[in-house]
């Protein structure tokens, strides 16, 4: 026999039997945790732990200790680690110059070679790897020409011949000595971002021949080249220029290129229910301090990743601009972030009611796949009416909850088999309205 | 075996070994929690992985007064209200006299007759707006008004889904259990026999 035993009702049965019930987890539930608390905490502030601060912290003491270090060494000819571009790019192109003229660093490299006698041997002055590609060049020294020098010890003022303009009005004589701290050559910029494009000057008025060299491997004969740094480093600009009688002048100027940093950002959930989903903006930028955020609907935001719920449906453009802490910036904008919008209502054609009496129409995915419920697919319902009208126009159901259907009952009484007229009206979650209009089969079985 | 309040020393300075013991000693009795408010156990494991998140990060937060499961359930809980919220399909259109047409009988249930792991699927079955508000109501014990507050809905329609939740599950117990007390009577016929 069984025992007789104590009856409760649903809301105790439920307390009593789940209060406390225990459920084992996946495996795979504590490795995909573990790994996402490990991205999480290194985002995290923790002094006890490494993560983003302390990787930052590091690489602004490291970059610190960089500078500190190239400067204190400048001074004897040493260059930064230079990516040689191979040619020579002429294209002005997208180049965004950001960076007014600072005053140069005046630094004097090489002296006055007082025994050139005819020809000039190009005098290396930087790296072996880099003078390797600078082929030595051979300069004559033409006399007699309409060039006018002027000779050590002389101050006779000349004429300008006109040959030059430049941004500087004042123009120097070639003099065949530093004699002066003055540089012989102007550079438009001294530092920016990358690709920095410089135009520079040179200052001598006449003169038979020069050569610059760009620290980046490349060189250039023109009295005013321009140049394009692609790669962030620091170049020593040199221009030696040579007269007759064995005149030469040589200075040369550090110019800074910058990092330019890259803004880059992910949407997260990637299929977004607008308005419900609260939107992560996932940041993937390198190289940059300061975040601008445009979300598109009249909003911003600062924060490095910031998450944001937009009042309504639409179609926004989200942007970010991104600037590094010397001031270069870049920008990533996405169009219509939103558009792929997942929502939808569909209605069958045909259903079987249940011959047990009046089911009430409650319906689950689940719980209705003998069909025996007229009730919709949908997703993204927000106000919904249905309406169920017989042949004749007569309204035999209505409801405004989707999770309710149509058992097939009127009054109680299973219809008869036949067509039926179904009409829908609502909005999705994101305000868009639809109204539809059907028939369906009432099948008997 | 630490003690509870080793473990949430260590959480709150985020040692590795304290959060993976914590996660050992209290993820099946929170996934329990967690699979009231889900329709299966993927999105009930969901829920447990952002209330884990939340408590590893908020555990200094816990003041050591109350009892810590009960600050445990209660993230737990509040993180699968935001989970609802964010999956939220649809909005409730009650009427009140539907509410007070839909309380039909009173059937109560032998205590042992079910399972947890049939009243789970029950639930599991059931609308995520009726599962929500039986779960607070039945389980939980919040009074309607907190449930309306936190939902976002009406005290009324929180009282109507209530009472349609309560309807449908005893539908299906009543159901169920037919199903099971004529299977048992047969075992028992079978061992006489």
């Amino acid at each position: 026999m069984k025992a007789k035993k104590h009856d409760i009702s649903v809301r105790e049965l439920f307390r009593q039997k789940l209060e406390s019930a225990e459920v084992i987890p996946d495996a795979s539930v504590n490795a995909r945790l573990m790994h996402k608390l490990a991205i999480r905490e290194f985002f995290h502030f923790n002094p006890a732990r490494f993560n983003i601060y302390y990787l930052g912290g590091i690489l602004v003491a490291g970059i610190s200790i960089a500078i500190i270090l190239s400067s204190g060494t400048g001074k004897s000819d040493k260059l930064p680690d230079l990516n040689i571009p191979g040619e020579h790019r002429d294209t002005v192109g997208t180049i965004n110059i950001t960076y007014p003229i600072k005053n140069a660093v005046v630094q004097k490299s090489g002296t006055p070679n007082k025994y050139i006698t005819g020809s000039i041997r190009n005098k290396p002055v930087i790296k072996p790897e880099i003078s390797a590609v600078n082929k030595p060049v051979q300069t004559r020294i033409s006399k007699g020409t309409d060039a006018i020098i002027t000779h050590p010890g002389t101050n006779d003022s000349f004429t300008q011949k006109g040959l030059f303009t430049g941004p500087s009005k004042k123009n120097t004589i070639l003099q065949g000595g530093n004699k002066s701290e003055e540089l012989i050559f102007e550079s438009s910029f001294t530092e920016g971002c990358a690709p920095l494009k410089i135009l520079f000057h040179n200052k001598i008025v006449d003169f038979d021949s020069c050569r610059w060299t760009f620290g980046d491997g490349g060189s250039s004969d023109k009295k005013d080249p321009g140049w394009i740094f692609d790669v962030e480093g620091e170049y020593k600009v040199v221009l030696e220029v040579f007269g007759p009688d064995g005149l030469r002048e040589t200075s040369s100027k550090i110019i800074t290129v910058y990092p330019k940093p890259s803004a880059r950002f992910e949407l997260s959930p990637d299929k977004a229910n607008l308005p419900d989903d609260e939107i992560s903006f996932l940041n993937y930028s390198a190289d940059a301090v300061k975040f601008n955020w445009d979300f598109g609907d009249g909003t911003t935001s600062e924060l490095f990743e910031p998450t944001h719920r937009y009042e309504k449906f639409g179609n926004f453009n989200v942007r970010l601009i991104v600037s590094s802490e010397y001031g270069c910036s870049d920008s990533l904008i996405v169009v219509n972030a939103f558009s792929d919008s997942k929502y939808f209502i569909d209605f069958p054609n045909a259903f079987i009611p249940s011959t047990g009496g009046p089911t009430g129409g409650f319906y689950s995915s689940k719980s209705d796949e003998a069909a025996q419920v007229f009730h919709p697919a949908n997703s993204g319902v927000g106000e919904y009416q249905l309406k169920i009208f017989s042949k004749l126009g007569l309204l035999i159901f209505e409801s405004n909850d989707i999770y309710t259907g149509w058992d097939g009952y009127f009054n109680g009484q299973l219809c008869n088999p036949g067509v039926y007229i179904w009409k829908v009206r609502g909005n999705f979650i994101n305000g868009e309205p639809f109204t539809k209009l059907g028939d369906v089969i009432l099948l008997r079985n | 075996m630490m003690s509870d309040r080793q473990i949430i020393e260590g959480c709150a300075k985020h040692e590795r070994k304290a959060q993976q013991l914590l996660y050992d000693k209290y993820s099946r009795y929170l996934l329990g929690v967690c699979l009231r408010y889900a329709s299966n156990k993927a999105e009930a494991e969901d829920i447990l992985q952002d209330s884990f998140l939340k408590i590893f990060f908020n555990i200094k937060n816990f003041c050591g007064t109350g009892s810590f499961t009960g600050w445990l359930r209660k993230v737990a809980v509040n993180t699968a209200i935001t989970h609802y919220h964010k999956n939220l399909k649809y909005r409730y259109n009650v009427d009140i006299d539907e509410y007070v047409s839909v309380e039909t009988g009173t059937t109560s249930f032998e205590e042992d007759l079910f399972s947890s792991e049939e009243l789970y699927k029950v639930l599991n079955e059931l609308p995520a707006g009726y599962r929500m508000v039986f779960n607070l109501y039945a389980v939980e014990g919040y009074k309607h008004k907190e449930i309306a507050e936190i939902l976002g809905i009406d005290t009324n329609t929180s009282k109507s889904q209530y009472s349609r939740a309560k309807a449908v599950i005893r539908n299906k117990l009543e159901k169920l259990g037919k199903i099971k007390i004529s299977l048992s009577e047969k075992r028992e016929y079978e061992v006489i026999d």
